[in-house]
């Protein structure tokens, strides 16, 4: 024991780092690491391969029977631990852990520890041999699970998987209801567990075959009729309820995928119906159009960083600039008649141009030069320029807002030619356009070339004629 | 050597100098551990993920709120819950089975017996979904595509106080901020050159119980979130306009001097509350052009003054207040809320409801349909209802001719419209007696948490820390009602 200094450096070593890694674990959600130290993580997928193989080595030779070199138990201990610190910092790079990450994180993260104690034990007096062995058979299995987590994590769930046909996440144009929809929400729920591998409970959800032959409960789709549909019952039941599907721990399936699957048993669950052979009125359609819709946040995710900074400099006592949502960089604008307007109000949005989505400068008398700069706002969906001298010509430039859904243009003194214009506007949904020159023909040419979009005309005639004509306030009463 | 081998060989021995020197490297562990935990010791807690106050949480689908609120309670019976039983079964008592112990008002306590009351009115079918409206509100008929009819909203208070101030605040008891301050709270103003919650009041004929102004103060919240009243007549902000003989140019100067007062007391200080009392100065000065400016409705063509009735050019009417709502929310204004008053008909029903309805029906629909033309239904919600529903049975005695209905908590219609409701639709159900919820309750805290979804917010998130807890509109309850959302 010549050098007992040295170990007894290492033994505390090996104490600290152990430590350290139990209170990452433990406090995982507070920490916020520093870029440095979060960069010492990306040294995991290099250093993970010394402890799988030294720590395999020295499990082999204690099994057999041989004597471990101390050295050999010390460095790969010492390796294991590096490795989970290390994979926690990678771990941290991630933002939200999926269910994946969390097992990886934790196994990796008892091995190194289940090491330690193992280097602990090892050649103690008072450890029995059993125990040794014991905690050897356990690192194997722990070796082996954490490598197969990790390997999920870098490169898929499914990477492990026995080739199949990939069924791809997007819900194409008039999709097929059974396929391009109820499958994919089955897919995505289901089956996981009710495959030709894995079948549980007897049932097979990968074939409308399997779902109408059922499982052991039987009755899973009865055709025309969901309330007696097991697969219905089982989505409806309380989630805390032990036959409710999908079982605890998985996510439950949401209201309108509940309600999808529900209708398309009630219309006598077909694999050959499409979406364009349904009523209109049938609301498995608004259900399906909705579950097609891309959601917006996710659109916007593309846009440039804005600082809140730019923000605040943007924003003054009669523009607001504000962000659409809490963490979105797409920007909403509101632009309010000040006493002394001139062109600067608009013009100074330049530098955030790309990032509006929604602007409304309505009532504002515009010049020229602020369409440039609108003309210039790329994304922007939301556009209210009603009440201001827009003409024609600056609608033109506006043509290249391909993004635009809603105009509110009323009360302008744009003509017929605008109408080419809002015709190449592939998203329009709504155009208010009342109290402009556009002339009755030309409108109705439009309607008909594009009857998607709904046009607002301002109050029909009759409306206000009933109105006037009704007048509540009685006139005795008034008096 | 020799202790050392021993300490290691039996880890229960251990001296004083090794425990110290190996609880060393433990603690030095965890204090490294500690230094990636940003502002561990700085006295802020963490947990959620930044949010940026006054931006919504989520891409909203209302960006403002008008809120026609009916005080005093219109009876479900005579305008939204269509009840043909009532009618067969008149004068009979409520059956017990159905009233289920339900606690009573003072003022029918004591009475022997419930006679069932007919609906006062006639109803009709109107819009695609056949929604039944009573007679007394044919305008709000001609709307029926374009609102969600709630006849399931139900409430824990019987008495007028806490009924509204359950409905402003989320809390019976007064104190609390009221919705309109939480919006402010948590979306900010959209236009700095006008309050984000302003309030307006008018008064029916009928039966009428009083309107404070806690209804719409901001509680614990900063005082810039508290509703403002603007009043009719030649003042709408009291104590907004100069002095006769002070010029704008002077009171700019006014201003300057007490503001660089101000920031001097600020940085003494360090005071926030100083610099938002530098705000609202500043905001004052500015809302005494705009307010002027929002308010004079004399450039509205005539199609719009009929479109709300000839009434609506009389300041103080509910149908100039429904006018200027829009006005207001064209102008920015987050949250704007209307109160019309003389909905509590104990008595004299038939006619205190035909008065009330005449006052608001038309307006109401002249709003909706004014919002459409403009675009603004698409992001601007409409709220319209009172603070409880009234009984089935008559209070005191029994006569077909003349009579009245009490405070019932436990059913009662409102109608919501635009900015993300989904529009023509009916939601809830009553029992045949229009006195127990049979399908789809809707809670005050589901209303809330609803509204507040439509906005962008989540009812969850929006706290305040006052006293030591954290405060919520919807305290520790409330669902999104989903299914009425487009």
């Amino acid at each position: 024991m010549g050098n007992s200094a040295n170990i007894r450096w290492v033994d505390y070593s090996i104490f600290g780092l152990s430590l350290f890694l139990i209170f990452c674990l433990l406090f995982d959600s507070f920490i916020q690491l520093p870029d440095l130290v979060a960069w010492l993580g990306k040294w995991h997928p290099l250093i993970l391969h010394f402890p799988i193989v030294l720590l395999l080595i020295a499990v082999f030779l204690g099994l057999s029977g041989k004597d471990i070199p101390k050295k050999l138990l010390t460095v790969a201990v010492f390796a294991a631990l590096l490795t989970a610190i290390s994979g926690f910092f990678l771990g941290k790079e991630t933002g939200t852990k999926g269910d994946l990450l969390v097992w990886h994180q934790w196994l990796g993260g008892s091995l190194a520890l289940v090491a330690v104690i193992w280097y602990v034990v090892e050649g103690r007096q008072w450890a029995k041999k059993g125990v040794a062995k014991g905690l050897q058979i356990v690192l194997i299995g722990l070796v082996g699970f954490t490598g197969h987590y990790g390997g999920m994590v870098t490169h898929g769930e499914d990477f492990l998987a026995l080739p199949k046909k990939k069924r791809s996440d997007k819900i194409p144009e008039n999709p097929l209801i059974y396929e391009d929809v109820v499958g994919m929400i089955l897919e995505n729920n289901c089956v996981s567990c009710h495959n030709t591998n894995k079948r549980k409970g007897g049932l097979l959800m990968t074939s409308l075959e399997g779902l109408l032959k059922g499982g052991d409960v039987g009755n899973t789709v009865v055709p025309g009729n969901p309330e007696n549909s097991e697969l219905i019952l089982r989505l409806q039941l309380p989630k805390d309820d032990k036959e409710h599907m999908p079982p605890d721990g998985k996510k439950p399936l949401n209201d309108s995928e509940i309600q999808i699957l529900e209708r398309w048993i009630a219309l006598g669950a077909s694999d050959t119906v499409r979406l364009n052979q349904l009523e209109k009125s049938e609301p498995l359609v608004a259900l399906v159009e909705g579950l097609m819709q891309p959601d917006p946040m996710e659109k916007w995710a593309a846009l440039p960083a804005v600082a809140d900074s730019t923000l605040q400099q943007l924003n003054s006592d009669y523009v607001t600039v504000n962000r659409v949502a809490a963490n979105s960089n797409a920007l909403s604008i509101s632009v309010f008649m000040p006493p002394d307007y001139d062109p600067g109000f608009i013009t100074g949005l330049k530098i955030v141009a790309g990032n509006v989505v929604e602007l409304d400068v309505s009532g504002l008398p515009l010049e020229s030069v602020e369409f440039d700069v609108i003309a210039a706002m790329v994304n922007l969906e939301w556009l209210e320029i009603d009440g201001t001298p827009v003409t024609d010509a600056e609608m033109k430039k506006l043509g290249a807002l391909r993004n635009l859904k809603l105009l509110k243009i009323y009360q302008t003194p744009i003509g017929d030619q605008s109408l080419e214009v809002f015709k190449n506007l592939p998203d329009l949904k709504s155009l208010y356009l009342w109290q402009t020159a556009v002339s009755k023909a030309a409108l109705a040419v439009f309607r008909s070339d594009r009857p998607e979009v709904s046009i607002s005309t301002g109050i029909d005639a009759e409306t206000l004629r009933s109105f006037a004509a009704t007048d509540s306030i009685s006139k005795t009463a008034k008096k | 050597m020799e202790e050392n081998r021993k300490t290691k060989e039996n880890p229960l021995k251990v001296n004083r100098r090794h425990f110290f020197s190996q609880l060393s490297v433990g603690i030095g562990s965890l204090a490294l551990g500690s230094l990636l935990i940003p502002d561990l010791f700085n006295g802020t807690t963490k947990g959620s993920p930044v949010t940026r106050l006054g931006v919504p949480h989520f891409a909203p689908k209302a960006k403002r709120v008008i809120y026609l609120f009916q005080a005093g309670a219109p009876s479900q019976f005579e305008t939204f819950d269509h009840k043909p039983t009532l009618r067969k079964r008149m004068g009979e008592d409520l059956p017990e089975s159905v009233r289920k112990g339900q606690r009573l008002t003072g003022m029918t306590a004591e009475q022997e017996n419930f006679p069932l009351m007919p609906p006062a009115v006639r109803f009709q079918q109107y819009g695609n979904n056949g929604t039944w409206i009573s007679d007394f509100f044919p305008h709000i008929g001609k709307i029926a595509d374009e609102i969600c009819v709630i006849r399931s909203m139900h409430t824990e208070a019987i008495n007028h106080d806490p009924a509204i101030t359950f409905f402003q605040t989320g809390s019976q008891i007064s104190g609390r901020p009221s919705m309109g301050s939480w919006m402010s709270y948590g979306l900010g103003n959209e236009n700095k050159n006008l309050p984000s919650f302003v309030v307006l009041t008018s008064r029916g004929k009928g039966n009428s119980q009083g309107l404070y102004s806690k209804l719409w103060s901001s509680g614990f919240l900063d005082s810039k979130h508290q509703g403002v009243l603007l009043r009719s007549g030649k003042d709408p902000v009291l104590y907004l306009n100069d002095p006769e003989g002070l010029s704008r140019s002077d009171k700019r100067h006014l201003l300057d001097h007490v503001s660089a007062l101000n920031k001097l007391h600020h940085v003494e200080t360090g005071d926030d509350e100083i610099e938002s009392r530098i705000a609202q100065y500043e905001m004052a000065y500015r809302m005494q052009m705009s307010v002027p400016d929002v308010m004079d409705i004399s450039k509205e063509p005539e199609s719009i003054i009929k479109l709300y009735g000839e009434d609506c050019q009389v300041p103080g009417t509910y149908a100039a207040n429904a006018l200027q709502a829009r006005r207001l929310a064209e102008n920015g204004v987050r949250f704007i809320q209307l109160y019309h008053q003389g909905w509590d008909q104990h008595g004299n029903l038939h006619n205190e409801m035909a008065g009330q309805a005449k006052d608001v029906d038309q307006a109401s629909a002249a709003l909706i349909i004014d919002l459409k033309q403009r675009g603004m239904l698409e992001d601007t919600l409409v709220v319209w209802g009172g603070e409880f529903g009234r009984t089935n049975y008559c209070q005191g005695k029994f006569d077909p001719m003349n009579y009245g209905r009490d405070h019932h908590p436990r059913a009662f219609s409102i109608w919501m419209a635009g900015g993300g409701i989904q529009p023509g639709i009916n939601y809830g159900q009553t029992d045949e007696f229009g006195y127990n919820i049979v399908e789809n309750p809707v809670h005050i805290n589901d209303f809330h948490a609803t509204m507040m979804h439509l906005l962008g917010l989540d009812h969850e998130q929006l706290t305040y820390k006052y006293q030591g807890r954290r405060f919520r509109l919807t305290d520790v309850a409330g669902d999104v009602v989903k299914d009425i959302l487009v």
